[in-house]
């Protein structure tokens, strides 16, 4: 094994809820009087709890987990921004994460000037941002307007820039939080290819998302977080089912206000060639929709979708997913109910039903796929 | 390369050489430890110098956007002290007709303005610096005191456009320093102690109490008053005298006009002011240290 480079002892991260921190004089003062009547409620939150954890040299470590899970904490915590309530951190080696491009950019100064404080406020010292500059002006592409205060710069740009300081770290260790990051395109995709190459050169990672394909395709061990504890410290591929199916597994047998949903049997895996049939009733409805229904994968990648016009006269529909259609994994259901015209949603529910396909034709059980596609595409093989 | 970077003052060879120095820098890994626990203030101090260069940054940015951007730029560094100036001795020398033993009253409340705007500027500018860089506290790691600290560069400039004032004036009235400028830099540092001390506890104060941001403008309105600026604090009667003294920029702003124009006696209790604000400082240390640990959760 490799030499630790991370190494999280008991970390605990409280919270006062319900109390706001900051504030003005007078209802410190307030509550400091109030105090002394009677013990006023602040409930603490346990944001993280107990974690501990082990990062080896090149490893890429994946944190998944719902909303409010903890993650984001976790790596405010790693990057020192917060410090935590309980317990130890030990980091060897330059850290540097990816939530801090473009952090100090000065809108009145120029954009050379602006390198420059970025880069020391990213932590690199001023010889080396002078021995990459050229590198980091060429990879931003604002050559031209390099001595023009960024101020005047189009947001592409700057966010190119930016990321262009950033990507000139060289970090032992690299913390990226994707899931602030969040509505921006191309950061986002740039960050994963800095991400990758980081990686690549043996370097360590620690990478959170929401965005399981990514985690799926470039972590090497994925630490699944619930209520602010580690659940469980696995392998990719089983953390990310591990994760959909505890986020899911209550919402199945689903229902809404507008209509409910259930399987037709009581197993909720299928054989290669059997089809998945379920049912939708309970139509609450007095005019006409579309319905429509989505079949995800485990990555949350779009197979396909169907949709249908819904008179309100039929109070019921079964529906069947043929057989040899899908290959084996997990797979997630999806039905949005909108306004014909507009297209307007009534109601939406992801998740509403998750089902597994199990078992390959008989003769290609012996052989072992890694990676199997998504779709069990109907090929005709014949002679010549 | 060599075009683009003799601009930013550096050689080809010499970029050359720092990039052959940086990896090995990088070859030795340096190990960070980090708990609930609060690191001692030696390791705090050491933390602080390994980030002197981007305390020099911040400070370079705060001059490029403060002087280099506005379009009058260095003009509006001397109209401001210019017009307090004006209205203070015009109330103090010509309506009051204060007696300042001898000096012309322009000369004496400028040598005290020195003390004063150097200390006001430092203050109110690095009382705000943590809020004003939430940004930055809320992404990045790097120890908080910088932000008060790094506003000392600034105001050095402000304190040297008064100075500049001021020697022209000392010229215009044909009054040559005395040996007494050699206490000017102890007084300069008292200033900075003042300053500092009274930023990192505003500092740490705003970002708990909002307040503060309205309290200090008015703090330093009154203090201006409350100073001996442009009087001799001898005016002040004899009774309250050492309560006068307990404000400790009173023994700053004497002591420093002593030193320039070499009235009659060092300041009393100025040994009072010294200790004051040596509290002050060590005790804004340790509270801004407590809200350190804090900072990012609730600025």
């Amino acid at each position: 094994m490799k030499e630790v480079v991370v190494k999280v002892e008991n970390i605990s991260k409280k919270y006062q809820l319900g109390k706001s921190i900051t504030g003005d004089l007078r209802s410190t003062f307030s509550n400091f009087f109030s105090k002394r009547k009677k013990q006023t409620a602040s409930t603490d939150f346990w944001a993280l709890r107990d974690i501990s954890f082990d990062v080896h040299q090149g490893e890429v470590l994946g944190i998944i987990g719902g909303n409010g899970a903890g993650k984001s904490t976790l790596l405010k915590i790693l990057s020192r921004i917060t410090t935590p309530t309980e317990g130890m951190v030990e980091i060897t080696g330059r850290v540097a994460s990816l939530l801090e491009v473009g952090t100090g950019f000065h809108p009145e100064l120029t954009g050379r000037e602006n390198i420059f404080l970025n880069g020391s406020l990213l932590g690199m010292k001023k010889k080396e941002i002078v021995s990459k500059f050229d590198e980091i002006v060429d990879f931003s592409g604002v050559e031209k307007f390099i001595d023009t205060p960024v101020k005047h710069f189009s947001s592409g740009m700057y966010v190119r820039l930016a990321f262009a300081v950033a990507a000139h770290l060289e970090p032992e260790i690299l913390i990226v939080d994707e899931v602030l990051s969040v509505g921006d395109a191309i950061f986002r995709a740039k960050s994963l290819g800095k991400m990758e190459a980081i990686a690549r050169e043996g370097r360590t990672v620690i990478f959170v998302s929401h965005n399981l394909s990514a985690i799926n395709s470039l972590c090497t061990r994925v630490l699944l977080i619930e209520d602010g504890r580690i659940k469980e410290d696995l392998k990719p591929k089983e953390a990310v089912s591990a994760y959909l199916y505890n986020n899911y597994k209550d919402k199945i047998n689903y229902q809404s206000a507008y209509f409910k949903i259930a399987f037709l049997g009581e197993s909720q895996s299928f054989l290669h060639d059997e089809s998945v049939k379920f049912l939708i009733f309970n139509l609450d409805i007095t005019r006409k929709v579309i319905i429509s229904l989505i079949i995800n994968n485990y990555q949350q990648q779009r197979l396909f979708i169907s949709e249908k016009e819904w008179n309100p006269l039929v109070k019921k529909w079964s529906l069947k997913i043929p057989g040899n259609l899908l290959m084996e994994g997990q797979y997630f259901l999806e039905v949005n109910i909108k306004e014909p015209i507009t297209s307007q949603f009534i109601d939406k529910g992801k998740n509403v039903l998750s089902f597994k396909i199990i078992s390959r034709p008989p003769e290609l059980e012996k052989y072992k796929v890694e990676n199997l596609g998504i779709i069990r595409a109907p090929i005709i093989w014949s002679h010549g | 390369m060599s075009n683009r970077l003799a601009k930013i003052g550096v050689t080809p060879k010499l970029s050359l050489s720092l990039s052959r120095r940086i990896i090995q820098c990088s070859m030795n890994k340096h190990k960070i430890v980090f708990s609930a626990k609060q690191p001692s203030f030696y390791s705090k101090i050491t933390e602080i110098w390994e980030y002197r260069e981007l305390l020099w940054m911040l400070a370079w940015r705060d001059f490029r956007v403060k002087y280099a951007q506005s379009f009058l730029g260095f003009a509006w560094a001397f109209i401001n002290p210019i017009v307090t100036l004006v209205v203070l001795s015009f109330i103090f020398g010509t309506v009051a007709k204060v007696d300042t033993a001898g000096i012309p009253h322009v000369l004496y409340t400028l040598a005290g303005l020195c003390g004063w705007t150097f200390f006001a500027s430092l203050a109110a500018d690095s009382g705000r610096s943590v809020l004003t860089a939430q940004g930055m506290v809320k992404k990045i790691y790097f120890p908080r005191l910088i932000l008060p600290l790094s506003k000392t560069f600034t105001s050095l400039i402000d304190f040297g456009i008064v100075m500049l004032c001021l020697a022209i004036l000392m010229m215009i009235y044909q009054y040559p320093p005395t040996i007494k400028l050699l206490w000017l830099p102890f007084f300069i540092f008292l200033a900075i102690l003042a300053g500092i001390a009274t930023g990192i506890w505003v500092s740490a104060l705003t970002i708990r109490f909002r307040d503060f941001q309205h309290v200090m403008p008015l703090v330093l309105r009154v203090g201006m008053y409350a100073t001996p600026v442009a009087f001799p604090a001898s005016a002040v009667p004899e009774k309250y005298q050492l309560l006068f003294f307990f404000n400790p920029l009173a023994g700053v702003v004497e002591g420093m006009r002593w030193s320039l124009l070499g009235t009659n006696d060092f300041p009393p209790y100025i040994w009072l002011s010294l200790g004051i604000l040596l509290f002050l400082f060590v005790s804004g240390w340790i509270y801004f240290s407590r809200m350190e640990q804090v900072i990012a959760d609730i600025i």
